[in-house]
């Protein structure tokens, strides 16, 4: 057991940091998306525009906080909440470096190193639905509800094989801790290749990207929110920080999503062939673990950007039929292959 | 049970509802058992208008029927006039009207192209094509003075010849706009999310389309050969070489495929047209000789032209006065929008967004 | 009646979505680095498509068809005759004129016999279609590049006879009149190339019929 006061302040940490990471996502967003576009974004407010969010936040938090009259006020009030604490709280098992040696003290840099985390994800990813659907039901509009409805059969569909994909990884390495995860993916494997999952999973990985963009709402998956069909979707009616509550919670979601790619297939705080704890001090191993599985969770939080503006999106019945006719049997095949293949090596 | 179904009213302001258009659509589900378009919430009376107003002052007001392609629209009107008072229009007048209606195709089926892709949740290659349209614009700018609003020629014959650089110009926004028109086909046309969702929706048969009277790219993507461009020819359509590409089932794709391959055959139009344009002497007349007051005699005529979106007809009456009659304004729009409930009944609400820019159904023009 | 079955092949690249989804994200992986390149750019314009406006504006055409103005001639003399021409051909029915009879000792500051007492054109009606200024005999109004025309009130979007003419001042200061452009061929004329003011006046004039460009 860690000391309370340890345990505290990487709670702390990790919750003010997945806050910024969040905030400065929005910025890079509309920028990226700019670029992408031949545009330029916003670029007034601070170097490149870098506090165009907290000018945005600002604007949320003192904008008038609009209930619609036939809202039911309470699940009106509830949505956001549900929508975003679970955001908030998924990261807690994920970790985000190694480890750090403070004043001889070993500090573990993750919040809490379970041994079920993967079930904790499960579990808490799902409950970001139900902040969806009684928003979309609160506000007491078809769109909402549409929205909604199509939030609630796409997470359906979509956590069987999120599940499955993430199953197929725990046979490989025979746990559920994320932790020991990232630890039993250092060296090399076959001699050559880096011991990340993507190697052992390359199917895996292209089932849990597509359904973590699904998960997170993103295109080509972002019926539920899809303006030019049902104007804003589950959040039409929302404003002022209600609705900044929700395009957080969005933003959250993706970067905890990227962490666990990170984690489970490109072998989290590891650099391929080298190292760094032989050569690099305790403190400064900490601190470079950190840093090089904060760039790996870049990359992929830029890919969900990056696949925003270049891809088209679904239609409802198409995302259906791809989750339950082709995802679904491909992850199951995906399992029994690794299982065999498991069995085999052992 | 029909009270079972959840009615959702879509539009007049809604973020895919292109102008002020409304469809009163019956859903179960996602499915759309019944839609009922409703129309007039951009009811301006312009055929009304046109009776207190000179032959000359109507030219202003058709830029604001099919605002995102004015040029035809003016072209259109100054035909009817011309082909009532029995003017013949220059040929270097005709040229430059064949070289600004073609501009003005493309930018029409860029706006038709990039909103259709907007709705179907691509958005970038909008901002690709919306840049050359933007030199598009530039170039009418140019030419004399507006952007959208052009207020293009007069009746018999065009205010001014070319601006001096135009040739230049085209030559160096050629290639830009084949770039950009390829960037959208490859980010597009082969992706299979796009194809699962424009090919087969609200597919129409050649039949039906007739009979309901589709013309333009909207009848083209049923499989049918009608341009008035080859089989009406006016402003001397005859002496080009193109085109007319045909689709096949007539669904979204279709629409999208017919619009992409007229921008190219457009390019190749005005390629020829201005080479015709170089070979007249530079002071050819531009303008017919007109009265100084004009005075249509009494008669009754129509005149139809190829516009981006299809048939663009005026039928013109006059009385012997300075003001027509009568003027009755037959809108590509109007009879492509009556057949909409058709169009997206059993189809899904998604379908109904990506059929409505397909139809590239501009407000301005089906309510007048 | 009824939709027709639509049967399309899928190539196996089209089936396998990744194939394609990755060769767009090529496509705007090569625009962003453009515009990113362009973006660390110092200077007001780096990425060519955006201006940012108030900062930096675009280049307008000299033609450009903006707010109006009344021009004055060489000698400083206003060149409206206030004939009412412009006011009967505006489509939109946005200019007032008022005639005014010049006075002895007033001709050092009017061209004509008459002038215009008052001048006023609503720009919130106006459409700018340019009509008023191919119906101007004596070319005394002319639209100029003016396109910042966004007021508090009304009455501050009625330009009158004084904007007018300040507006034609700044233009003369700033170098941006009309650029003079050559009459219109018109088909008949004995000799198109010739046709000088007079024969341009002689085919328009009228109802919005006049050729006459420029200043």
């Amino acid at each position: 057991m860690e000391a309370w006061g340890v345990a505290l302040i990487k709670v702390v940490f990790i919750w003010a940091w997945t806050l910024i990471i969040a905030t400065l996502m929005t910025w890079v967003e509309r920028r990226g998306s700019a670029m992408i576009q031949d545009r330029l974004g916003p670029n007034v407010c601070g170097p490149f525009g870098i506090l165009q969010p907290l000018a945005d936040g600002i604007k949320l938090f003192t904008k008038e906080d609009i209930v619609p009259e036939k809202a039911k006020k309470i699940l009106f009030a509830l949505g956001p909440i549900m929508f975003a604490l679970p955001a908030f709280s998924a990261y807690a098992v994920i970790p985000f470096g190694d480890k750090i040696v403070i004043g001889g003290k070993e500090i573990i840099l993750q919040v809490a190193d379970v041994n079920i985390g993967f079930l904790y994800i499960m579990a808490i990813g799902a409950m970001s639905v139900y902040g969806i659907v009684v928003g979309g039901w609160g506000s007491n509009n078809k769109f909402s509800i549409l929205g909604g409805l199509r939030s609630t059969a796409q997470l359906i569909s979509y956590e069987v094989p999120f599940g499955l994909a993430l199953l197929s990884v725990v046979i490989i390495y025979g746990t559920f801790s994320l932790r020991e995860i990232v630890l039993h993916q250092q060296g090399t494997f076959l001699g050559f290749l880096p011991n990340w999952g993507i190697f052992k999973q390359p199917l895996g990985f292209i089932l849990f990207i597509v359904t973590a963009y699904c998960e997170a709402n993103r295109v080509p998956f972002d019926l539920p929110e899809a303006e030019s069909e049902i104007v804003a979707g589950y959040h039409t009616e929302y404003g002022s920080m209600r609705l900044g509550l929700y395009l957080f919670g969005e933003y959250v979601n993706m970067y905890t999503l990227s962490a666990l790619m990170v984690t489970l297939y490109f072998g989290g705080w590891h650099i391929p062939y080298i190292d760094m704890s032989k050569f690099l001090g305790p403190v400064a191993y900490g601190i470079a673990s950190f840093l090089v599985f904060f760039l790996k969770t870049c990359f992929f939080l830029w890919l969900f950007v990056w696949v925003r503006w270049t891809v088209p999106r679904f239609r409802y019945d198409q995302v259906m039929s791809l989750g339950w006719k082709s995802l679904i049997p491909l992850a199951l095949l995906n399992l029994f292959i690794t299982a065999f293949l498991v069995q085999l090596t052992i | 049970m029909a009270q079972d179904y959840v009615k959702i009213n879509i539009g007049p302001s809604h973020p895919a509802m292109h102008g002020t258009l409304r469809v009163i659509a019956e859903t179960d589900g996602e499915t759309i058992i019944n839609a009922e378009p409703e129309i007039g919430y951009l009811h301006r009376g312009v055929e009304k208008l046109a009776e207190s107003m000179t032959y000359h002052q109507f030219i202003p007001v058709t830029d604001r029927l099919n605002y995102c392609s004015a040029i035809p629209n003016n072209v259109a009107y100054e035909m009817a006039v011309e082909k009532l008072m029995g003017i013949e229009v220059p040929e270097k007048a005709q040229l430059i009207r064949v070289i600004m209606m073609e501009l003005s195709r493309i930018s029409d089926h860029i706006v038709c192209v990039g909103i259709l892709g907007v709705d179907i949740g691509a958005l970038t290659p909008f901002f690709y094509l919306f840049i050359q349209r933007e030199t598009i614009y530039e170039m009418f700018e140019w030419y004399n003075g507006s952007r959208l609003t052009n207020t293009f020629g007069r009746i018999g014959g065009v205010e001014a010849p070319l601006f001096p650089g135009f040739e230049q110009k085209w030559i160096e926004f050629k290639p830009e706009l084949m770039k950009a028109i390829d960037e959208m086909d490859k980010l597009l046309t082969h992706n299979r999310i796009w194809m699962d969702r424009t090919i087969g929706t609200t597919a129409f048969s050649a039949e039906d389309a007739l009979n309901w009277g589709f013309t333009g790219p909207c009848l083209r993507a049923c499989g049918v050969k009608r341009d008035l461009r080859r089989d009406e020819p006016y402003c001397m359509y005859d002496k080009f070489e193109f085109d007319i590409p045909v689709g096949k089932y007539g669904d979204v794709f279709d629409r999208y495929w017919v619009r992409m391959i007229e921008m190219y055959e457009s390019i190749k139009i005005i390629d020829q047209a201005i080479e015709m344009y170089k070979a007249l002497p530079d002071d050819a007349p531009l303008m017919a000789k007109v009265p100084k007051i004009l005075k249509a005699s009494e008669g009754e005529i129509y005149s139809a032209i190829e516009s981006p979106n299809g048939e663009l007809g005026f039928y013109l009456r006059g009385d012997g006065s300075d003001k027509p009659y009568r003027l009755k304004i037959r809108p590509p729009c109007y009879m492509v929008y009556q057949a909409f409930g058709e169009l997206v009944n059993g189809e899904m609400v998604a379908d109904l967004i990506a059929c409505l820019s397909s139809l590239n159904v501009i407000a301005g023009e089906l309510d007048r | 009646m009824g939709k027709p079955e639509v049967k399309r092949d899928y190539t196996l690249g089209e089936r396998l979505y990744l194939v394609e989804i990755v060769k767009g994200l090529g496509i705007t992986w090569k625009h962003f680095m453009k515009n990113f390149r362009a973006s660390l750019q110092k200077g007001p314009h780096t990425v060519p498509t955006c201006w940012q406006y108030p900062w930096d504006k675009r280049e307008i055409s000299p033609i450009f068809r903006g707010e109006h103005m009344l021009l004055l001639d060489e000698e400083g003399r206003e060149k409206c005759v206030a004939c009412g021409m412009c006011q009967r051909v505006c489509p939109a029915k946005c200019i007032t004129i008022k005639r005014g009879k010049v006075k002895e000792g007033e001709e050092a500051k009017y061209a004509g016999k008459t002038y215009c007492a008052s001048f006023e054109i609503d720009l919130l009606r106006c459409i700018f279609c340019g009509l008023c200024e191919e119906a101007c005999n004596k070319g005394a109004i002319v639209l100029g590049q003016g396109y910042e025309l966004a007021d508090f009130s009304r009455q501050a979007c009625v330009a009158d006879k004084k904007r007018l003419i300040g507006n034609f001042l700044r233009a003369k200061e700033e170098g941006r009149l009309k650029p003079k452009r050559p009459p219109v061929p018109v088909a008949g004329a004995k000799d198109a190339k010739a046709a000088g003011p007079q024969k341009a006046k002689s085919a328009g004039g009228g109802q919005g019929k006049g050729l006459k460009r420029g200043v």
